[in-house]
This record gives C-alpha cells, sequence and structure tokens, in this order.
C-alpha cells in the first residue's frame, strides 16, 4: 500500500528517534570518549590510543586478560551445561504425556526470577555457615565434599557459573521443546518402522533437524556471555572475589567506569575503551544474528 | 516423541523430578527460614518452622523500604512497557503494510538492535542522562527501558501483523479512512495477541532488571524491588532470617503472576528470541 510522506514520519519518527539517542548513538559516543582521559566531571583530555593501551597491555593488562579468559571460559561451559542439558531434558520432556505442562512450568520457573535475587538465594544456599548444600552433604555423610563454594579461588567461577545454569537451564530446555514439535512426526513414525533404535533416532533425525536452533542459540550465549554481571555481583560483589577469581569483563568495565569501590582508578574514557573493546568481540555476532533473524523471519 | 517402553518413562520421570525438586528447594528454604529465628536457622536448618510467626516480614518489610520499591518497579516498568507498545507497534505497523523510501533498511537497523548489548553502552547513556537533567530519575530509567525495548517488540510485532490479511485495511482505505485511523480501529484490535506476549516479556525484563537502576538511580525513595533488596542485603548481610523474607517478598508476586499467565509466559520466551 501507499501511504503519504507526513504518516510515514508520524509512525516512524518517534520510535526510531530513540532507538538512535539512546541505543545507537551511546555505541558511537563510546568510541570517541575511549580516546579521552575522563573522570567524568570537568574537562577531558585527549589521550590518543593510551587507555587502550593500558587496557590490553599496560597497568590493567593483566586484569583484562583475567576477566576476558574467565568469559571464554564461561561462554565454553555455560554452551555445553545448557545447549546439551537442555537438548536431553527437552527430548524426555516431549517423550511423555502425562504432567508435561506441569514439568515444564516448573523447569521455566527460576527464569522468571530476576538474576541479582537468584544470586542473593544461591549465596544463602551456598554460605558456609547456614547453607542448605553443605548442611545437606554433611547430613548424608558425604561431609568430606563440604566447600567454600563461594570463597575458594579454585572453586568459585564454576559455583558461579552452576547457579548461572541452574536459573537459564530452563529457557533452553523450552526453546529446544519448541523446536523438537516442529519436527514432522512422520519422519520418526517411518524410522521407527525401519526398526530405528531411539538413540538412532536422537543423533540421525532430532539432532541434525535442531542444528539450526544450536547454532542460534550458541550466537546468543556469546553475546550474553560479555553480559554477564548481575550473577557475579550478587555472589561475589563488584570486585569479583576471591582474589578476582570470578572476574569477568562486566564486573571489569563497572568498576573501571563507575569505580565500585577500591578499583586504583575510575575513569569514563578508560571504561569506554573497556566497552569498545568487549563490543569489538560482541559486534559481529549481534550483525550475524540479525542476519540469521531476518533471513529466517523472510522464509516464514 | 521418542517410543519409550515403562522402564524408560520410569526413568524419564524420576529425573524430571529430580530436577523439579532442585529448583524448588532454594524458594522453599528461602521461604521456611522466612518464618524461623536466626537461632532456628542455625541450629535446626531442616526442621520447619514452630510457628507461622510473620515479625520477619514486617520488619523486612520496613526496613527494606519494600513498599516504596513496589510502587516505584510497578510504575517504572508499567510506563515503560506502555511506551514501548505504542511506539513499536507504530513502527512495525508502516514497516509490515506500506511501501516507502529506506522501509528495508530502518526495519534492518532497528533487528540489529536485537543483539546489542546495551549495558555497554551505559557511559554514554549516563553522560545524556545527566545532560538532560534525567540521572537519579525515574523518568531517565523509563526513557532508557522503552529505547532498549524498541528492537524486540518492533520485529515481533511486525512479524506478527505480516501474518495479518489486509483485505479489511484495503477496504477501509478505499472508503476514505487516514492510515492513523486504520491503525487503531482496525490493525492494533488484531495484534493483541502479540501486544500481550511483547508487554508481559517487557514488563518481567524490567522488573527484574538490576543493572540501570544501580547506575542510574542514587536515591532510596527512587529505588526498584531488586536496587532495595541488594542495598538491604549489603546493610543486614547476617540476618538471614530478614533476607529470607525479604528475598520471600520480592519473589512471590512475580511468581503468582507466572503460575497464572504461564502459556503466555513460554509462548514469548521462547518463540520471540529464537524462532
Amino acid at each position: 500500500m501507499s501511504i503519504k510522506k507526513k504518516y510515514i514520519l508520524l509512525f516512524v519518527l518517534p520510535a526510531l528517534t530513540l532507538y538512535v539517542t539512546f541505543v545507537i548513538y551511546p555505541f558511537i559516543y563510546s568510541f570517541i570518549l575511549s580516546f579521552y582521559r575522563w573522570p567524568g566531571a570537568g574537562a577531558r583530555t585527549f589521550v590518543g590510543l593510551q587507555n587502550f593501551k593500558d587496557v590490553l597491555f599496560g597497568s590493567f593488562g593483566s586484569e583484562f586478560r583475567n576477566a576476558f579468559l574467565h568469559n571464554i571460559y564461561y561462554f565454553i561451559l555455560v554452551t555445553i551445561l545448557e545447549l546439551g542439558l537442555g537438548f536431553l531434558l527437552a527430548i524426555f520432556l516431549v517423550s511423555i504425556v502425562k504432567g508435561k505442562r506441569f514439568f515444564q512450568m516448573m523447569v521455566y520457573l527460576p527464569n522468571i526470577i530476576s538474576m541479582i535475587l537468584v544470586g542473593f538465594i544461591w549465596s544463602m544456599m551456598l554460605n558456609p555457615q547456614i547453607g542448605l548444600v553443605n548442611q545437606v552433604l554433611t547430613h548424608i555423610g558425604l561431609g568430606v565434599l563440604a566447600r567454600p563454594w563461594l570463597g575458594d579461588p579454585n572453586l568459585a567461577l564454576n559455583t558461579v557459573i552452576a547457579v548461572n545454569v541452574w536459573r537459564n537451564l530452563g529457557f533452553y530446555v523450552l526453546v529446544f521443546t519448541a523446536s523438537l514439535l516442529d519436527i514432522p512426526r512422520e519422519l520418526l513414525e517411518a524410522a521407527y518402522i525401519d526398526g530405528a533404535s531411539n538413540f538412532k533416532v536422537i543423533t540421525k533425525i532430532l539432532f541434525p533437524l535442531t542444528l539450526p536452533t544450536f547454532q542460534t542459540l550458541s550466537i546468543l550465549l556469546f553475546i550474553w556471555t560479555f553480559n554477564v554481571f548481575d550473577i557475579v555481583y550478587a555472589l561475589e560483589g563488584a570486585q569479583a572475589g576471591p582474589f578476582r577469581s570470578t572476574d569477568v569483563l562486566g564486573t571489569l568495565f563497572y568498576r573501571t567506569a563507575f569505580g565500585g569501590l577500591g578499583s586504583s582508578r575510575a575513569d569514563f574514557g578508560l571504561g569506554a575503551a573497556v566497552a569498545v573493546l568487549i563490543f569489538v568481540v560482541v559486534m559481529p555476532l549481534s550483525l550475524v544474528y540479525a542476519y540469521i533473524v531476518d533471513r529466517r523471519s523472510r522464509n516464514a | 516423541m521418542l517410543k519409550v517402553g515403562k522402564l524408560g518413562k520410569w526413568a524419564i520421570y524420576t529425573i524430571l523430578t529430580i530436577y523439579v525438586v532442585l529448583i524448588a528447594t532454594p524458594f522453599a528454604m528461602i521461604f521456611i527460614n522466612s518464618f524461623k529465628s536466626l537461632r532456628g536457622i542455625f541450629l535446626s536448618p531442616f526442621s520447619l518452622p514452630s510457628s507461622f510467626n510473620i515479625q520477619n516480614y514486617v520488619e523486612a518489610w520496613r526496613s527494606a523500604n519494600l513498599f516504596n520499591a513496589y510502587i516505584n518497579s510497578f510504575l517504572i516498568s508499567t510506563l515503560s512497557v506502555g511506551g514501548i507498545l505504542i511506539l513499536s507497534s507504530m513502527l512495525a505497523y508502516v514497516i509490515s503494510r506500506y511501501e516507502f523510501p529506506f522501509r528495508r533498511t530502518i526495519y534492518l537497523f532497528i533487528i540489529v538492535g536485537l543483539a546489542l548489548p546495551a549495558r555497554l553502552a551505559i557511559i554514554p547513556i549516563y553522560v545524556m542522562l545527566d545532560n538532560f537533567n534525567l540521572l537519579d530519575t525515574r523518568t531517565g530509567l523509563i526513557v532508557v527501558y522503552i529505547a532498549t525495548g524498541i528492537s524486540f517488540a518492533t520485529f515481533l510485532m511486525k512479524r506478527f501483523m505480516d501474518g495479518i490479511p489486509k483485505e479489511i485495511e484495503e477496504s477501509a482505505r478505499i472508503d476514505g479512512a487516514s492510515p492513523w485511523t486504520i491503525f487503531l480501529k482496525i490493525a492494533l484490535p488484531l495484534t493483541r495477541p502479540a501486544m500481550i506476549v511483547v508487554g508481559l516479556v517487557n514488563f518481567v525484563g524490567i522488573w527484574n532488571d538490576f543493572f540501570f537502576p544501580l547506575i542510574i538511580i542514587n536515591s532510596r525513595n527512587k529505588e526498584t524491588v531488586p536496587l532495595a533488596i541488594s542495598i538491604f542485603f549489603g546493610e543486614f548481610s547476617n540476618k538471614w532470617q530478614l533476607i529470607s523474607a525479604a528475598l520471600s517478598l520480592s519473589v512471590l508476586p512475580i511468581m503468582i503472576i507466572f503460575f497464572l499467565l504461564s502459556r503466555y509466559f513460554i509462548a514469548g520466551m521462547t518463540e520471540g528470541a529464537i524462532k
């Protein structure tokens, strides 16, 4: 249909203006700020690439690399656990009839609770004195397994990831459930008539046909991993203790930009440089995701 | 979907039940602890509370400033969702229905925002809000939520509108109705299912958000529920009975909404983002 220009402007401009001002422009502005030194008030000093040098090779180098590697580790572990278990549980869920809705609902429940609250609930569960986890372990005679889950630098990051899985797994279960239900039943019937085992059906039919879902979710998980902040903040604080063993780029970014008590240098320019570096890693995947979504919605 | 025998069914139900127990336990724990005394939490962790003493709730409600936080969270979430729905449905409608220059470019430009981590841009957002005198205001928070919610809402509603036949709108146009009237009187009512899903997803997302209030809000009287709880958690870090009560108070309402509307939640969260 055709439409007069003034109507296009009327419908498009309000949303587009707000979107450009508070979503697109800030990203560009971050690039500009990353070349300055600026404590947030007063004058800015142009410092060229100094902030990037500091973050990558200078005084912040080791801290940045530490956080970056944690993000990668986080991404790999969360992807394997959430997509693997999610796929498996989804297969279980679509293979039963009774109680299906109940299980779907319960599985999804943690996902609707704020991540920060989930973090607080689990910091109680994992507390060395009153935490249920160690108490249960001791109670059933496995007291040797009781640990300071959040206080041991070798364990803390894995504990954070486990809490993340506890909260988010249900989302992946339900996405895979939807994706499995799209598979034509005749395909499975035919395979069973030919004498295929359940294992064969899973590996030769269900898995290949849900592969696009695996791909899309991995891309999203990668992007979301670089957004991780709340869960670390709730369980280990802005300092990402013990000894930065749970530090991720999200918490590092927060400390550099907003101080977060005790960072050696809170600076908007330095923070913007961190943001730009994360952005450079994430942006290609954001574009790939937009491309996939657009292609799919046009085929539908 | 799979053909499973009796033993297989039994195994599946066992695994799913264990999983549900793992999900329910932490919630049960804060709920039970919220009725106990601090002594009770330390000394008899596995016992049920001896009495349903709501003293903890009274004290937590007051000292966590929860009434205030609830009002703020409700205001901010509702107004943001309203803004997202109005602006995005307008944008989605013209993109879905009309031919005009740069239509596809604008659409793709909006879609890019689907997977853009908005938090990374918090420094410029902070500076801009400061310049507009919107720092430490609920309005500032609402503006940011509306802007960051536009991509997902526009995408979902445009796709939904694409599936609605155009005939009624065509005939209304021939009768001389303006695009604005057609949008309000014909297109919008038909889009209601998509609007419910978009509204719900955004409401919960904004209600639960912690990062933006943490950065943007400073005054105690403007804090949202997650922010209020986090401050409470810091100040009362060893009063587990009060923390349990505060956590229960912040978790229960959203759970009740979820149990009432789970159908929409599940449709929105899974179909919207992925397919």
